[in-house]
């Protein structure tokens, strides 16, 4: 007996002990997934020992959907210290008032963010509408890129992918791969159904990218209706590798997971190339920012840092294959491509560099650029962002489901019948077999 | 005739459940990055994932597989004595508190894995404790000790009860009775159940999923469900899944050579 | 000393399960209620449960979810029974570990399997959909079916059908009549088994569709993950109305073959 409760003290330490460890050498980071070299933080931990003295272990957490990561924190109020949301969310998280002021001083310890951050960033950053608040004093940028289409070379010609009416396309049905992100669908699509508006200056890309009307909305749900019955997927992630795999042949996708799918499709002879269609198209941005309910706000600000630090930003541009913030020359020339056409990129890293052998899927030219424009936050409109995709994603009921759906409901409600008949009669049953039944039990 | 459909009907069953694994089995010797290409044979997956030099992903796929055996490990070993407990308490109470506790242990095997998962997550939540290791060995705790009691039972209802009140008269003490006469005949069902409870909790995704918290712990399951939503698995899956098959199918033989043994030796006895 | 004494009553040596079950099974359950049936301010509510009702995209999927798992349950019963039907009887198997057999994959990690088969389709060039995710489905839940039909059909007395056969019953007669009802609480226990766990599927059902199909278990995870934890007790408890209805459709069947099921 003693040694039950032993094990009973034992297992009460445990749950006591899980509530509490010291947060002052913990750091929580809750970054996307695939979005980081890993060797980097236990790098980060040696390196907050040397220049602080003080001993921090990352806890590393990944997410894929903004809104799950928005809603742990603004409806969880879990304390992540450090977390890398999208420009709109960044946001919204203003506007909710959900970020800290991120603090500069680190001492001794060199400022990596200041001396490196591309004033293209900055300037974007600016345009974040965080009411009253400038978006720099809060977020840091970590990587940025386009959305466009991928495409395999063999099945899609390079003409057919320059629009983004190649998703529509019936020769490709069943080839077809969607990002799951109604925001990025809907900014794309409303550029193509505008762009006359556009060319004409009835409107302007910037103001389709907040929420116009209602008919916009419907109009988009409707051209996407049409697109849904030739779409193989819609992926969160996986669609680089279907791409690679040849299972699709276009994928409405992210620059960053073009730039991977292309390179892995080289090692398998499969040609993969990404363009931003002629319509006009989004850059989005994902930044650092130290949550409200961080506790651990040193260390965060330190991370951040940290992964402005060239050498760093450079290997995680390797893994991950998406492109940092960051304007320094040293990432600039750590990405130079002898076989590429000189592209201007001196929006980016300053006046010189306007003609330099970068790869234009990272960095595109300063006239593609041209075209591009910035999503923003909905706010109170976000809902009916989301009930549009669900619309067009959700809603696999037809015909079928109906009548199995009616002919199980009468048949539940024929069993009921019959067991309440059969309850009936066996209770008075029971009254002449009495005894004797339980017994044979 | 008939005996040659029945046997090709069940062939082609066993065709259809078995596709899948043997396709992984033949697609863990070879080093394609991508499942169903095959790019020569080669034993290098399984070397990498003995000679743990392995990095990045595949590094944390051998965390999760630790984590995943130390938590199938406790769970299995405190269900198991609580399971036992619970049914000697069971098999000698009557009436109503009988099955009122029957009926509560029922609930967890009748219950879908997301309920089982939502419901403790709500319970963490509301009881404050931090998700993680703790949270996640008390769920699978919860749902593992049902089949214990349901295998600890029949052994109780075989056990001759004489012998018990027979080593107290004689002067043991009742741990002792429990130890030396108790135990030993329970010792099947309790062994059944552990194995039992013990696939299972390896096998577990959906109350893992939901209980682990944000502390970033990764058992195989969550591995796996996180790898595969970025599409390409890590390559060392293929041939711990075929290790695994192996291991499991040896387990579950044993048992039951065990079990028919014993219904034969009792068959024999009557 | 005195809680020693209690011990020494072995009916009281399911005490601490006692407390644990009501700590770890009967407490949340009521707190899937208590979330479901109160908003975030802690004030009683039923917005949780209209809000279902009204919202399109749950019930729509709520819809699909029990015509696939009607679908898959039907697929399972008429392949499973056979199987079970063939295991049970001597004359095509005297052995009791081929069983093992058919339900060994049910211990392999669902994922793993499921990802597998996903892949199988893939390198077929069969283009992922509702089809595929009815066989992914079947795949999954057959042993759940045949085990305890096998197991209900095996222990039944051979005496009953030998009766009927020397009346002069035909054998389909026999089986109609006899052997079928008879293996009810077989089939009950098989189709809880596949039922319900089919309806709150998630993570199987997006792999096998590319995203395209969820299921009911999917939007339940997609709320608790997005911290909406009331809405998604609210939709669990839902669940649990169905699962209630369903095990008293059962009735007391089920259970005498969860014991066996237990046992393997």
């Amino acid at each position: 007996m003693r040694r039950l409760f032993s094990f009973a003290a034992l297992a009460a330490l445990l749950l006591l002990g899980g509530c509490k460890t010291d947060r002052s050498t913990v750091l929580k980071v809750y970054n996307w997934s695939d979005y980081i070299d890993e060797s980097v933080i236990e790098e980060f931990e040696n390196w907050y020992e040397e220049q602080t003295g003080e001993k921090v272990r990352v806890i590393y957490q990944t997410f894929d959907i903004n809104e799950t990561m928005l809603s742990k924190i603004e409806r969880g109020h879990e304390d992540f210290d450090v977390v890398c949301p999208s420009d709109y969310i960044i946001e919204r998280m203003l506007k909710n008032d959900l970020l800290l002021p991120l603090s500069r001083d680190f001492g001794e310890t060199p400022n990596y963010i200041d001396d490196n951050l591309s004033p293209y960033i900055r300037a974007q950053f600016d345009k974040i509408d965080g009411g009253d608040k400038n978006a720099n004093d809060y977020a840091v940028g970590y990587m940025w890129g386009t959305t466009g289409i991928l495409y395999n070379a063999k099945y899609v010609t390079d003409e057919e992918a320059s629009t983004w009416d190649v998703i529509r396309n019936t020769n490709l049905s069943g080839r077809i791969f969607i990002k799951d992100s109604p925001r990025d669908v809907y900014s794309q699509i409303i550029l193509y159904l505008h762009q006359k508006d556009i060319e004409e200056g009835r409107v302007t890309m910037d103001e389709l990218m907040n929420y116009t009307c209602e008919e916009d909305l419907a109009a988009v749900e409707a051209y996407m209706k049409q697109v849904k019955p030739l779409v193989a997927g819609w992926e969160a992630d996986f669609g680089k590798d279907q791409m690679t795999q040849e299972l699709g042949y276009v994928n409405l996708t992210w620059s960053g997971d073009a730039v991977w799918a292309i390179e892995e499709g080289k090692t398998v002879g499969v040609d993969l190339r990404y363009v931003c269609p002629k319509e006009g198209f989004t850059v989005w941005f994902d930044g650092w920012v130290i949550p409200k309910y961080a506790q651990n706000v040193k260390a965060a600000n330190y991370w951040i840092n940290f992964m402005s630090r060239p050498d760093i930003v450079i290997r995680n541009v390797d893994v991950t294959g998406y492109v940092s913030v960051s304007g320094s020359p040293e990432v600039m020339d750590a990405f130079i491509n002898e076989d590429c056409e000189p592209v201007d990129v001196s929006y980016f890293f300053g006046p010189q560099a306007t003609a330099v052998k970068l790869d234009p899927v990272l960095y595109p030219d300063k006239a593609t650029i041209a075209r591009s424009t910035m999503e923003h936050d909905w706010g109170e409109h976000t809902a009916d962002l989301v009930a549009m995709w669900n619309g067009v994603k959700g809603n696999n009921m037809n015909i079928t489901t109906v009548i199995i759906l009616v002919v199980a409901a009468v048949v539940v409600l024929a069993l009921i019948v019959s067991r309440m008949k059969k309850a009936k009669s066996r209770r008075s049953s029971r009254k002449y077999i009495g005894k004797n039944a339980r017994k044979r039990r | 005739m008939k005996k040659f459909f029945a046997r090709a009907f069940l062939a082609l069953i066993l065709l259809l459940l078995y596709a899948p694994l043997i396709f992984i089995a033949i697609s863990s010797f070879t080093e394609s990055r991508v499942l169903g290409n095959w790019t020569g044979f080669s034993t290098k997956l399984y070397g990498n994932l003995f000679s743990g030099s392995m990095q990045g992903a595949a590094g944390s796929l051998m965390t999760a597989v630790y984590n995943t055996l130390i938590i199938a490990l406790i769970a299995a070993l405190v269900a198991t004595l609580l399971g036992t407990l619970a049914a000697i308490g069971i098999f000698y109470s009557r009436g109503r508190a009988k099955n009122a506790v029957m009926f509560l242990n029922n609930i967890p095997m009748v219950n879908p894995d997301v309920i089982t998962g939502v419901s403790l997550f709500l319970l963490f939540v509301f009881l404050g404790i931090t998700q993680g290791y703790v949270s996640v060995i008390l769920a699978h705790i919860t749902f593992c000790t049902p089949y214990v009691v349901l295998n600890v039972l029949p052994k109780l209802h075989q056990m001759n009860s004489n012998t018990y009140e027979a080593a107290l008269d004689l002067g043991a003490t009742p741990g002792q009775a429990l130890r030396k006469v108790m135990i030993p005949q329970l010792l099947p069902g309790m062994l059944t159940g552990f194995i039992l409870s013990f696939t299972m909790s390896l096998d577990d995704f959906a109350v893992t999923f939901f209980t682990r918290g944000t502390i970033g712990l990764e058992t195989l399951s969550t591995y796996i469900y996180t790898d595969a939503r970025k599409g390409g698995l890590t390559p060392e899956l293929r041939p711990l899944m075929t290790i695994i098959f192996i291991v499991v199918f040896a387990l579950l033989v044993i048992i039951n050579i065990r079990q028919e043994r014993a219904a034969k030796k009792k068959a024999l006895i009557k | 000393m005195k809680i020693s004494n209690i011990f020494s009553r072995r009916s009281s040596w399911s005490l601490p399960y006692v407390v644990f079950l009501l700590l770890f099974v009967a407490l949340p359950l009521i707190l899937i209620m208590v979330y479901a049936f109160f908003d975030e301010g802690g004030n009683f509510t039923l917005s949780n449960l209209t809000r279902f009702f009204g919202d399109s995209d749950a019930l729509s999927t709520f819809a699909v979810s029990i015509e696939i798992a009607i679908e898959n349950t039907a697929i399972c019963l008429l392949l499973g029974y056979p199987v079970a039907w063939i295991l049970a009887n001597k004359r095509y198997n005297r052995s009791a570990v081929t069983i093992i057999i058919f339900i060994l994959p049910m211990w392999i990690n669902a994922l793993m399997r499921t990802l597998a088969t996903a892949d199988l389709f893939n390198m077929l060039g069969i283009p992922l959909g509702k089809g595929t995710l009815l066989f992914g489905m079947v795949y999954d839940y057959l042993p759940f079916m045949i085990y305890p039909i096998y197991n209900v059909l095996r222990r039944m007395d051979p005496s009953y059908a030998e009766a009927a056969q020397d009346l002069g019953a035909k054998p389909s007669g026999v089986f109609l009549n006899v052997t079928l009802p008879l293996s009810l609480p077989g089939i009950t226990s098989g189709i809880m088994m596949v039922f319900m766990p089919t309806v709150s599927t998630f993570a199987i059902s997006e792999f096998l569709t590319n995203n395209k199909i969820k299921l009911f278990g999917t939007i339940i995870q997609e709320n608790i993950n997005s911290s909406m934890w009331n809405y998604g007790a609210a939709l669990s408890f839902i669940m649990l109305i169905i699962i209630g209805i369903s095990t008293l459709l059962g009735g007391s069947g089920e259970e005498d073959a969860q014991v066996q099921g237990g046992l393997i």
